[in-house]
């Protein structure tokens, strides 16, 4: 079932948690609402779900105006950050629930209900847990027996509030992979909000990027990856590090500031750790600034640097291949040519994309 | 490092023998104040009582007076504690569960009968009720009494006992949060079934607990039914109260074999609350909330 959100709004007091958000899920698709804490990608949420009224707006699902009808009554499969599991029933009479408080016309017989948790208690592998009560249960696995409470009502919708965010590392990696596997078969529409950009990018089929209740972008992850819209994104998406803001002006200044670019005076530029270029020796152009080695991170399979700029000691993180670290051949306090083999600007101002330049000019 | 640590444990384990003395006469003493001013009064009851020996102790209990009063006792908390437990979970379910305005008044408001001492309650239903008061007239034109009456003292014992359940229930239901709620109706679960289902299973034992606090309450209490029952020996007088009558008139083996009763109303009140905490950990699942956050 398609979801089509129109213009939505929605205030509490003096703090705008969304502001005309305006998107179309497909049906069958996995799109991620990704932003950072009060971006209002919850608040989004619980809209679609019917928690939340919007002040303005509408929610459509499958073409139908939905605003009005009451969460109960949405087919709305509702995963909670925090599980929010029945503490008192078991984790079959947890499964169950949804199908024993529907009206008689429309409950499954006793059987049916059985054969169906057993089916779904089966799917999230907790075949053995049947009888136990939750807090009897580890973290990752009451998430997944909070999804197969979701599916019981085969909900067309499938909604989940930062699902794992309350697991560790590893358990939150095997879920985010195991729900996409999930959602490959059964085709149910989802709607996955996060704030961790990884989770997003890798499982999900679109990605819509929110802040401070906008809607900033929308786009498949390699296209949202690869061509941010704005500032904001191209932060949140990438590691976290704010020297992206302030390089261009440095290698501008430092290097060729009598280049293209010189009318641009409040750009901002972006590079990302993986995108400079390192070199013990000044490349053909000349288009480098000197950085000495400040620390090298070496555990795992990309080796992240910490630079820092000669002259202005600006911080700067540059990450590469293995190989090509072995080759260099670094160590803290040497001194290396560095150069972006790319770059993206930004007016500061307007924070608008400008233009995308290749690295030439520099 | 882990040997050092055993060292200090074994420290704490092993106090020196000043800390030793100090012990046992804090102990001591608090042992003494418990048998002076608890354990000593509760068995002069006793003594007192049975002083006459065990016939005259049963003849007293059995007195039509005594009998009629502890019906009533029983009438009136049969009324007043069900009606309590209704007003406690839907005040709780609504601060809980809900914003709107006024909640903080709404909270101040359940707290009043704690803070009003009850002779002053009983006085205010006079005042609303009596026959010189705002309704009594036409209460009275309409042939109905409340004060003096069976129904005035059902009214002042609900107002003394009002916050006990809401009191308990409202801290434990903000702890538990209500996501379990708000899950239970987006699976489709109508305000009902969630109430039945899922509410009240939650919050049961806290339920009990404040039900059983409210019972004890609305058996012992005397000051606000003093003031408005009128002392009708065989219709308007509770326990409390003929225990109280019989004092004043120096039956005293009759007075204090009536206040057996009370006495053991409030040991079997205390021990099922012991049975509860213990099974239920209704104070320990708040405690462990408060220490998360």
């Amino acid at each position: 079932m398609s979801i089509q959100v129109e213009h939505i709004s929605k205030q509490y007091g003096s703090f705008t948690a969304l502001s005309d958000v305006s998107l179309t899920i497909e049906s069958g698709e996995l799109v991620a609402l990704l932003g950072p804490s009060g971006s209002g990608k919850t608040t989004l949420l619980r809209i679609i779900a019917g928690l939340e009224s919007p002040d303005d707006g509408s929610i459509r699902l499958h073409g139908e105006a939905s605003t009005g009808h009451s969460a109960s009554k949405r087919g709305i499969g509702f995963v909670f950050q925090h599980y929010a599991l029945f503490r008192h029933m078991t984790i079959f009479e947890n499964v169950a629930f949804g199908m024993r408080v529907q009206s008689r016309q429309l409950r499954p017989s006793r059987r049916n209900i059985r054969e169906r948790v057993q089916e779904l208690i089966h799917l999230v592998q907790l075949d053995s847990y049947a009888e136990m009560y939750p807090e009897q249960l580890s973290g990752g696995q009451r998430q997944r027996v909070a999804l197969a409470r979701a599916l019981a009502v085969k909900p067309k919708v499938l909604l989940l509030d930062e699902p794992f965010s309350a697991l560790d590392a590893k358990v939150r990696k095997e879920l985010r992979d195991w729900l996409r596997r999930i959602h490959d078969d059964l085709h149910v529409t989802t709607v996955l909000v996060t704030h961790d950009q990884e989770e997003a990018l890798e499982v999900a089929d679109r990605v819509a990027i929110l802040n401070q209740g906008r809607l900033e972008q929308t786009g498949t992850p390699q296209s949202i990856y690869d061509n941010p819209v704005s500032p904001f994104v191209y932060n949140f998406l990438g590691n976290v590090n704010l020297f992206h803001g302030r390089l261009l002006a440095d290698l501008s200044s430092e290097g060729h500031a009598d280049g293209t670019h010189e009318p641009i005076q409040t750009a901002i530029g972006f590079v990302r750790p993986h995108e400079l270029e390192l070199s013990r020796t000044l490349p053909l152009d000349g288009k480098a600034v000197v950085a000495s080695v400040v620390r090298i991170h070496a555990a795992g399979p990309q080796v992240r640097l910490e630079l820092s700029i000669a002259g202005s000691g600006r911080p700067v993180a540059a990450e590469l291949g293995r190989k090509q670290f072995e080759e260099l051949g670094l160590v803290a306090g040497d001194d290396v040519f560095v150069w972006p083999q790319s770059i993206r600007l930004f007016d500061d101002a307007e924070a608008t994309a400008l233009l995308l330049d290749q690295g030439a000019g520099i | 490092m882990s040997g050092r640590r055993e060292h200090a444990s074994s420290a704490l384990l092993q106090p020196s023998m000043q800390q030793r003395v100090g012990r046992v006469v804090l102990i001591a003493a608090a042992l003494l104040f418990l048998a002076g001013f608890l354990v000593l009064p509760v068995a002069a009851v006793f003594a007192q009582a049975f002083s006459q020996g065990w016939a005259m102790y049963r003849d007293s209990i059995r007195q039509e007076d005594v009998l009629s009063a502890l019906r009533l006792t029983g009438l009136v908390a049969c009324i007043a504690v069900p009606l309590n437990m209704l007003f406690g979970i839907s005040a709780s379910w609504a601060i809980t569960r809900f914003d709107f305005h006024g909640k903080s008044l709404l909270i101040t408001l359940i707290d009043i009968p704690l803070a009003v001492s009850p002779v002053v309650a009983g006085m205010m239903y006079v005042e609303v009720f009596g026959l010189h008061g705002w309704l009594g007239p036409w209460l009275s034109d309409h042939n109905f009494h409340v004060i003096f009456a069976v129904p005035g003292i059902v009214l002042a014992t609900i107002f003394v006992t009002f916050p006990f359940v809401a009191r308990e229930l409202i801290p434990f239901m903000q702890a538990q949060g209500s996501d379990e709620e708000v899950a239970a109706v987006v699976l489709g679960a109508n305000g009902w079934s969630v109430f039945w289902r899922v509410t009240l299973p939650n919050i049961k034992w806290a339920l009990l607990y404040g039900t059983i606090l409210a019972a004890s309450r609305s058996i012992g209490e005397f000051g606000a039914v003093s003031v408005v029952s009128g002392h009708i020996r065989g219709q308007t007088t509770t326990l409390p109260l003929e225990v109280e009558m019989l004092y004043n008139e120096y039956s005293f083996t009759a007075a204090f074999a009536a206040a057996t009763l009370l006495t053991l109303a409030a040991i079997v009140t205390l021990v099922l609350k012991k049975i509860i905490e213990a099974t239920s950990g209704v104070h320990q699942q708040i405690e462990e909330k408060e220490a998360k956050s």
